[in-house]
């Protein structure tokens, strides 16, 4: 089967003062309908890797393809959920779900009829006149998600959706994804650093090495949903793929020995946010002195 | 500066106390009264001489009188109408530059500094010079206004521009936005906060300019009349424009720029 969206030996630099390797040649596919996790160590270019696959920036070398066609651009069939919302404050709820559609020129009342709809979707029918500023954090997510689906996309690309949210509407918020995602068999790639997030949604979850990223491994989970965190299977999965990410920030470390305190952050970052079985684990120390 | 610290600043200089419960809103009546009582009162006592300062009574009969003579609403119109046109000037000239200069930053240290030495010039320091080239009338009071709701404009702008998140800028690319409509409907709305208190601002430093110009250089209009009227002794006439003047601005304030504020109010 043709995958619907195609990575081919993506890498990215950047230029500004030093020359900043941020993706090396990552590759992998993503099928019709398939929930896919990246994750990777924080500030590895797994945003930049989103972005590029949005097509709000472009790949230094390598290509991105979606349904076999090169991405050079936005595409009408690709939409993003971002991390901060990214609503229009002056906008109403309707208006902020509205605006994709009126970007394409669609006539006022298939607009509304079809803002309704996602609005019913994600449960703020009743909040439609309201502004950003008068919802709650979950709340906006839930206008940005709307505003996302509301163009009809192929492909939904989702940034660190649920990093913004408080832990407890997050976890609502990814049931409903779920949901969303098994009603509506559109294809989704989250960007995240939970890892239990990662595993609780995807089909398969890339997981990339420290800058310039790599794919380090892809691991198909096949899991029944909706899925149970403390389920064996998947607290070995989030140990797998913990374990990964730590080989990756210790091989980070000896690089740059005192210069990985901010890895170090990132560390106590993703054991915030393992199941409680994995934290007895023994562990080991990070930096060998 | 932040929208707050603009905010104060826009708010110290026109007053926004107009919000709040229905009473609390006319409780400003007082002290007016009280202020015209007592100076009524002292007038008639003979305290201050009457060739320094005429009877508020007589000052209001004047007023009354003068508000239906055609002349006298003439030289206001005429003062408004120059205020007018240098503000809609200062805003087509610095609304474009102020948006290139914060979202681009190479112009932005191009062209800024110079905007700074200049904006750092006493305004009124211009007006000889443009008083030679373009002789004591409209086109000198109206170059002044723009010049003096320039600044306020530009730099209040330019802020708006850089503190709009990056973020709303990938929205309106993931959307397809073209390049009119991000400008209409992003960039515009996201500054506007910052923009009507800058034109705010604008507009109270162009009445300072446009009077003073008229008395400076007898530029026809209201400040020319209150400028005559007081040279020739008729205190009365002078107070009663003065009292004319700030009823006009007053009610432009709060109507105008009131009701813009209480739109951005509704989501900001």
């Amino acid at each position: 089967m043709e995958n619907h969206v195609e990575l081919d030996n993506v890498s990215k630099f950047y230029d500004t003062g030093r020359r900043l390797h941020a993706l090396h040649e990552v590759s992998f596919g993503v099928e019709q309908g398939e929930f896919v996790s990246i994750v990777g160590p924080s500030g590895c270019g797994k945003s930049t890797l989103l972005k590029i696959i949005a097509g709000l920036d472009r790949p230094s070398s390598g290509q991105v393809k979606f349904r076999g066609g090169v991405i050079c651009g936005p595409h009408s069939k690709i939409s993003l959920v971002f991390q901060a919302f990214g609503l229009f404050p002056w906008r109403t709820v309707l208006e902020n779900v509205e605006y994709g559609l009126e970007m394409q020129k669609a006539p006022k009342e298939e607009r509304r009829s079809q803002a309704m709809e996602y609005l019913g979707m994600v449960g703020l029918v009743g909040y439609e006149h309201m502004y950003p500023k008068q919802l709650s954090g979950g709340m906006r997510q839930r206008v940005g998600i709307a505003r996302a689906l509301a163009v009809e996309p192929e492909v939904v690309l989702m940034d660190e959706a649920f990093s913004a949210i408080d832990e407890v509407t997050a976890e609502v918020l990814r049931d409903e994804v779920a949901e969303i995602h098994k009603q509506t068999g559109k294809t989704f790639v989250l960007v995240t650093h939970n890892l239990s997030e990662a595993i609780e949604l995807a089909d398969k979850v890339v997981v990339l090495s420290s800058r310039p990223a790599k794919v380090k491994k892809i691991m198909p989970i096949s899991l029944e949903r909706p899925r149970d965190r403390t389920h064996a299977v998947f607290v070995h999965m989030h140990r797998d793929i913990l374990h990964l990410l730590k080989e990756e920030l210790e091989n980070t470390f000896i690089r740059h020995k005192l210069k990985g305190i901010s890895e170090l952050q990132s560390i106590h970052d993703i054991e915030a946010n393992s199941p409680t079985e994995s934290k007895q684990e023994e562990k080991k120390p990070l930096v060998k002195t | 500066m932040s929208v707050e610290k603009q905010k104060a600043l826009t708010l110290s200089l026109t007053g926004d106390v107009f919000t709040g419960e229905k009473f609390g809103n006319y409780l400003w009546i007082f002290p007016l009264i009280v202020g015209f009582t007592v100076w009524e009162a002292v007038t008639r006592a003979g305290l201050v001489p009457s060739s320094r300062l005429p009877t508020f009574s007589s000052v209001l009969v004047v007023f009354f009188a003068s508000i239906q003579s055609e002349a006298f609403l003439l030289r206001i119109g005429h003062s408004f109408l120059n205020l007018i046109c240098g503000l809609f000037l200062a805003f087509s000239v610095a609304l474009p530059l102020a948006f290139v200069a914060g979202s681009r930053n190479r112009f932005d240290l191009t062209l800024t500094p110079i905007v700074m030495l200049f904006g750092a010039l006493p305004d009124l320091s211009f007006l000889p010079l443009l008083v030679m080239w373009f002789g004591p009338g409209s086109v000198a009071a109206v170059i002044m206004a723009s010049l003096a709701g320039f600044f306020p404009i530009y730099f209040t702008v330019r802020e708006g521009t850089k503190n709009i998140p990056r973020e709303l800028f990938d929205v309106t690319a993931i959307f397809k936005s073209d390049r009119l409509s991000t400008f209409t409907k992003m960039v515009l709305p996201a500054i506007s906060p910052h923009m009507f208190s800058g034109l705010r601002l604008a507009y109270d430093f162009a009445w300072e300019i446009i009077i003073a110009i008229e008395i400076a250089t007898r530029v026809a209009g209201i400040g020319n009349f209150i400028d005559s009227n007081v040279a020739s002794g008729s205190l009365q006439n002078g107070f009663a424009a003065i009292l004319a003047i700030a009823i006009v601005a007053i009610v432009v304030d709060r109507t105008f720029f009131g009701s813009l504020e209480s739109w951005t109010r509704k989501w900001a």
